[in-house]
Order: structure tokens, then C-alpha cells, then sequence
């Protein structure tokens, strides 16, 4: 797919598929396109041209974390829940949710009153409303604490292991390296390379990811995209 | 899920976001205090001399209630993220919008009734004679006008509150809705009603033009209902049934366009 805004091409001809129980980083400078190809996978952007297909029944398919959540500051944690969960039509068990993201101890506090790691967790815990099989989640760790990031990882491997497909981008190399089965490499627009993070090292000769991605960003390198990660769609 | 289910749930929030933020709680509570005073101030024992005591106040009280009350509905979401959020649920603007509306309009119908039901309070408590200038006989004068009355400003809150919808729906920045509400106040308190005016002075121009403007159909929808029905004469204007059809037409438009607006 490809995507420009007022005649300028933010983002040319991406493919590439992401199974269930797959969590796929994506990676790349500032204004590289990385948000563009986040919220054309959530649908908030409709591609100039190409499709975003999601495998699924009907319903919420995809659940979105946009980079800075926010919620109505009048509402508390648990209100908010129960919000999001009455637009997907199906009774939604909001202590569950928010004991999955960890704000159980925080459901009667207004928005307002909590961190920005806490309103990011909440984002989570919306992103999970109505059971979508696909979690697309903007720089999901940033400004977290370390028990918070490490607390965010944590839901994020559950939610592979439950089947689902977490594509999210970031800037921590860190958060890629423990979580991400695959990674996406986004530079002026384009996928320059994708695959699991150990055949990146391997084919950009490099020993730290952070080398590997400058290497292959600068066009470095021709690192072969995964086979499943290139002309097909995301499932 | 049907529309209705998710419009109800969108509509309760609403009402309770009102409910929960002082400014517009302080903003109600000052309209139905300024209401409700001038009644009293009037001090008047006919229910008619009351209408044509509150007539003028509430034409430029109600528009302002009604933006106080709508314009940031969609704007602050917007600004915010949250309607980015939103947009990713399997639920589409139109309802969505729908929902938005009617969450703030019991706000706001809410607000309008209670100032009436002060202001009108002072007509049967009133020492006074029951007649006055304008209501010179007893049997002319009848709750049942300040009923219609009640009736007609109810349906012109709801107009004023479906135009601050449009602007919420269309503003894309604090400054431009503020801009974009004042704008739009003081256009239809002042500028298209004034047109409007001018125009029917020439001659060849009907009366019935008045409707386009939703200040002036109201009022010419007061007029009739509430007014000349006690013989009292009143300038020429548009028929109930127009007045009732241009309001009607504006709440319409505005709120489909602001549903069109809504997810872009």
C-alpha cells in the first residue's frame, strides 16, 4: 500500500504480513512513516493505493494505541472501560481488563489523577475492549518507568501468546530486542527491511540492532525480507 | 449492536461530561438565575406580558447556552486524541454525532425549561392585577400561552445547540471553534436576522423569507403561538407552519453536516 498527503508521499508501496501470535516492531527515524503505516493498519487512514486486510469475524478487529492516549479527564479508569466497551456491543468484563493491564487497584480514580505511564496503561486496556485479533500500539513504552515497561512487555507477550498479532512501533531497541519476533525497518517511506531480528544482525553483518538498522536504514545493506513478510497481506 | 444501543450510551456520557464540568454547570446555573430573575424583576400577573418580557432576553440568552454547552462536544475530543481513538470502534459518525447531540440537548432543554418554569412561577404568585397594558383582558391570558411559548424556545434550543454541533464538528483548533461560535452567535443573534429585516422593508419581498433566519423564525413562531392568539396585533411574518419547517430544517442540515464533518 501506499499513502501521501497533499501530493507528498509519505509512504510507498509496504507490504508485508503478520501472523497471529506474531509481535512485529516497527523501527525508523523521526517522519520516517512509521505513525502513517500504524494508522493505516488501524484504519484511521485510508491507503492511496492497496488494502488493509484483517483476518477476523466482524466486530472490533483491530484494537489502536495511539501514541499520546487520552481519555475524558470527568471519567474515572473503570467508567472509561465501560465507555469503550459499550461501543463494541458486547458485555465487557471491565475488572478483567484492567487486571490484565494492571490498574485494578486504580478503577475508581478519575483520568485525570493518574500518570501518563497509568493513562498509557489505560490505553492499553481500551485497545483490548471488544477482544480485536490485531493490536496496533503507537510507541506504547514511552515515558514509562522500568516496572511499568516491563509490565507493558509482559501484556504484550500475553497477548501473542494468545493468538494475536501486535505490530507497534518504537524508538527502544531495548523493548525490540525482547519482544519482537519480527521488525520492520521504515526509512523515508519505505520497508528497506524486514525480519525476525536475529536474520537482520546475521544479514547486515552487524552485531547490535541498533548497527543493523543504521546500516540497512542508510542502505547499507539488501538484507532479504523474510519469506510472509513481503507481497502478501497482513493476516 | 443496533445504532440505538451505542447512541444511548454515547448520549449518557455527554450528559454527564456536562453534569461534571463546573464552567458549563456555573454557565446553566448563571442562565436560568438571568432567566428567571428578569421574571421576576417584571414582577407581572399575565402569563403574556411575561412572554413578551422574556422574548428579546432569552432570543440572545439561548444561543449563547447552547454554544457554551456544544461547541467543544466534538472539538475537545478532537484536540485531544480521543476522537482518533473513537474512530477505530466498528460505530459510524452519523450516530455517533446523533449521540453527542442528545446528551447535550437534555442538558440544555433541561436548563431552558427549569429557567421557565422560575420565570413563569412569579405570574401566579404575583400580587398584582392579573391585567397589564398588553393582556387588557383577563380571559385573553392563559398558562396555556406561556406553554407554547415554552414549547416554541425548547425547539430553537435545540436548533442553536445542532449549529454548535456543526461548529465543534468543523473547528479544528480551540481558537478557530471559539472563533467559529463567536461568529456564529453574533450571525444569528445579529447579522442574518438584520439582513434579513432589511430585505423584507423593499418592497416585493415576502414576509416569509424571515424563516431563513432560525432567530426570526422563532420569533415569528412566539409571535404566533403566543401572541396573537390574545387579538394583539403583530407584524407580518411567517406562517406557524413555516417558522416550524425553516427550524426544523436548520436542526436537520446542521447536525447531517456535522455528522459529515465528525470523522474527518
Amino acid at each position: 500500500m501506499s499513502h501521501s498527503f497533499d501530493g507528498l508521499d509519505v509512504l510507498g508501496d509496504v507490504s508485508f504480513t503478520l501472523p497471529g501470535g506474531t509481535v512485529a516492531c516497527v523501527v525508523g527515524p523521526n517522519g520516517s512513516g512509521k505513525t502513517t503505516l500504524l494508522r493505516l493498519v488501524a484504519g484511521l487512514l485510508e491507503p492511496n493505493v492497496g488494502a488493509v486486510s484483517v483476518a477476523g469475524d466482524a466486530g472490533r478487529r483491530v484494537g489502536y494505541l495511539a501514541q499520546q492516549p487520552a481519555f475524558r479527564r470527568q471519567f474515572t479508569v473503570a467508567e472509561t472501560v465501560a465507555f469503550y466497551g459499550s461501543l463494541v456491543g458486547e458485555s465487557t468484563d471491565v475488572d478483567a481488563v484492567l487486571d490484565r493491564v494492571g490498574l485494578s487497584a486504580v478503577a475508581d480514580r478519575r483520568v485525570d489523577a493518574l500518570s501518563g505511564g497509568m493513562r498509557r496503561l489505560l490505553g492499553l486496556a481500551q485497545a483490548m475492549v471488544g477482544d480485536p485479533s490485531v493490536f496496533v500500539l503507537d510507541e506504547p513504552a514511552t515515558g514509562l518507568d522500568p516496572t511499568m515497561a516491563r509490565h507493558l512487555r509482559a501484556v504484550i507477550d500475553d497477548l501473542a501468546a494468545d493468538g494475536d498479532a501486535v505490530l507497534l512501533s518504537t524508538h527502544d531497541l531495548h523493548t525490540v530486542d525482547r519482544i519482537a519476533d519480527r521488525v520492520l525497518l521504515v526509512d523515508h517511506g519505505e520497508l528497506v527491511a524486514a525480519g525476525p531480528p536475529a536474520e537482520l544482525l546475521a544479514e547486515s553483518g552487524a552485531t547490535t540492532l541498533d548497527d543493523a538498522i543504521e546500516t540497512l536504514g542508510h542502505g547499507g545493506g539488501t538484507v532479504g525480507v523474510s519469506p510472509g513478510l513481503r507481497g502478501g497481506d497482513r493476516t | 449492536m443496533t445504532e440505538l444501543g451505542y447512541v444511548a450510551d454515547v448520549a449518557e456520557r455527554e450528559f454527564r461530561t456536562v453534569l461534571r464540568t463546573p464552567l458549563l454547570l456555573a454557565v446553566g446555573l448563571g442562565y436560568v438565575l438571568l432567566v428567571g430573575g428578569i421574571g421576576w424583576l417584571g414582577g407581572t400577573g399575565a402569563y403574556l406580558a411575561l412572554v413578551l418580557d422574556l422574548l428579546t432576553p432569552v432570543e440572545l440568552l439561548v444561543p449563547v447556552l447552547s454554544f457554551a454547552v456544544g461547541y467543544r462536544a466534538l472539538l475537545g475530543d478532537r484536540e485531544s486524541g480521543e476522537l482518533e481513538t473513537i474512530r477505530t470502534y466498528p460505530i459510524t459518525g452519523h450516530w455517533y454525532v446523533v449521540g453527542v447531540y442528545l446528551g447535550r440537548a437534555v442538558v440544555v432543554l433541561g436548563l431552558v425549561l427549569l429557567s421557565f418554569v422560575l420565570a413563569g412561577s412569579v405570574v401566579p404568585t404575583s400580587d398584582t392585577a392579573q391585567l397589564s397594558v398588553v393582556a387588557s383582558h383577563p380571559t385573553a391570558d392563559s398558562p396555556a400561552l406561556y406553554l407554547r411559548y415554552a414549547l416554541a424556545t425548547a425547539l430553537f434550543a435545540l436548533v442553536a445547540l445542532a449549529i454548535a454541533t456543526l461548529v465543534s464538528a468543523a473547528a479544528r483548533s480551540t481558537r478557530g471553534g471559539l472563533a467559529l461560535a463567536t461568529g456564529s452567535v453574533v450571525a444569528l443573534v445579529v447579522g442574518l436576522d438584520s439582513a434579513l429585516l432589511g430585505a423584507v422593508t423593499g418592497e416585493h419581498v415576502p414576509t416569509t423569507v424571515l424563516a431563513l433566519s432560525p432567530n426570526s423564525a422563532y420569533r415569528s413562531l412566539v409571535l404566533e403561538l403566543s401572541v396573537a392568539p390574545t387579538g394583539v396585533a403583530v407584524p407580518g411574518g411567517p406562517t406557524v407552519l413555516v417558522s416550524t419547517a425553516a427550524l426544523c430544517a436548520w436542526l436537520t442540515l446542521a447536525l447531517g453536516l456535522a455528522s459529515r464533518l465528525a470523522w474527518r
